[in-house]
């Protein structure tokens, strides 16, 4: 009973807390390793091409960032829910709830305005 | 290898939307409807048996479409940048943050559905289901588009 309860305040604040960390990871560029998929190589941290003579190179060797941002949103939000299921019940009890549902749409809008330059281009 | 991983990417992803589709309006319409009326018919269906599936269903299609991700961005997107597609490719990129936070959403909406508590409201429930939901429908058109956008409204 004690270990479904201590899941449900993990699940809870891990999906609450990953909306809020990828958006904060999306704007900062935090991305816990970068993927170049044409190279088969995975390098740790946010790399972007310093190549400001060829530009074009960046089609060669086209860089990935968003299973960096994700895996740096789901490691904050792992923290996080296992701190938020190491509290006691009486204390999460008074959480609202709706911040399950409330954090993730306003982290969607938040994301929609991060990439609305794409739509200036 | 990627068409045959995209064909299957596609058919899970048909599957989570009839699931996930189905749950949502279940859980919006009127639970005193009609016995014999469609929505009647709706509701009979127990909901919450559809959460496993959902479950696995939005975790093995984000798993393909992560795999496929990596085949679009070498030899499909470059492409669409040369032509311009901007817009589209903004729109492919809200879809990839979308199921990111849809990811995570899945632990708490399985015990919202499977191991409910007896104070907690149910608006909790219809409110994080509708966001799986919204999530998933998004994906499958953008990624129809994008997936169709060389003979799509040209």
């Amino acid at each position: 009973m004690t270990s479904s309860h201590a899941f449900r305040r993990f699940a809870f604040a891990y999906g609450t807390a990953f909306a809020a960390f990828y958006v904060v990871a999306l704007k900062l560029d935090l991305a816990l390793f970068t993927v170049y998929p044409s190279l088969g190589v995975v390098l740790l941290g946010t790399h972007h091409a310093r190549d400001v003579v060829a530009p074009s190179l960046g089609f060669l060797a086209p860089a990935m960032y968003w299973y960096g941002w994700t895996a740096t949103a789901a490691l904050g939000a792992l923290l996080f829910g296992f701190l938020t299921a190491l509290l006691p019940e009486r204390w999460t009890r008074r959480i609202w709830p709706g911040w399950l549902w409330a954090v993730p749409a306003l982290a969607m809008m938040a994301c929609v305005y991060l990439t609305l330059p794409w739509f200036r281009l | 290898m990627a068409t045959a991983l995209l064909i299957v990417h596609g058919l899970v992803a048909i599957a989570l939307l009839g699931a996930i589709s189905h749950q949502t309006l279940a859980t919006w319409a009127p639970a005193h409807a009609r016995p014999g009326s469609f929505f009647g018919r709706f509701r009979a269906v127990p909901s919450a048996s559809f959460a496993n599936a959902i479950v696995v269903l939005y975790a093995v299609s984000t798993l393909l479409g992560g795999i496929l991700y990596l085949y679009f961005r070498v030899d499909i997107r470059p492409e669409l940048e040369r032509a311009g597609h901007w817009p589209a490719l903004g729109l492919f990129d809200l879809k990839e943050h979308f199921i990111s936070i849809g990811l995570a959403l899945l632990p708490a909406y399985w015990v919202c559905w499977r191991h409910p508590r007896a104070d907690e409201p149910v608006r909790t429930r219809v409110a994080v289901t509708s966001v799986l939901a919204f999530i998933v429908w998004w994906s499958f058109l953008i990624g129809h588009v994008v997936n169709n956008i060389r003979g799509f409204g040209s």
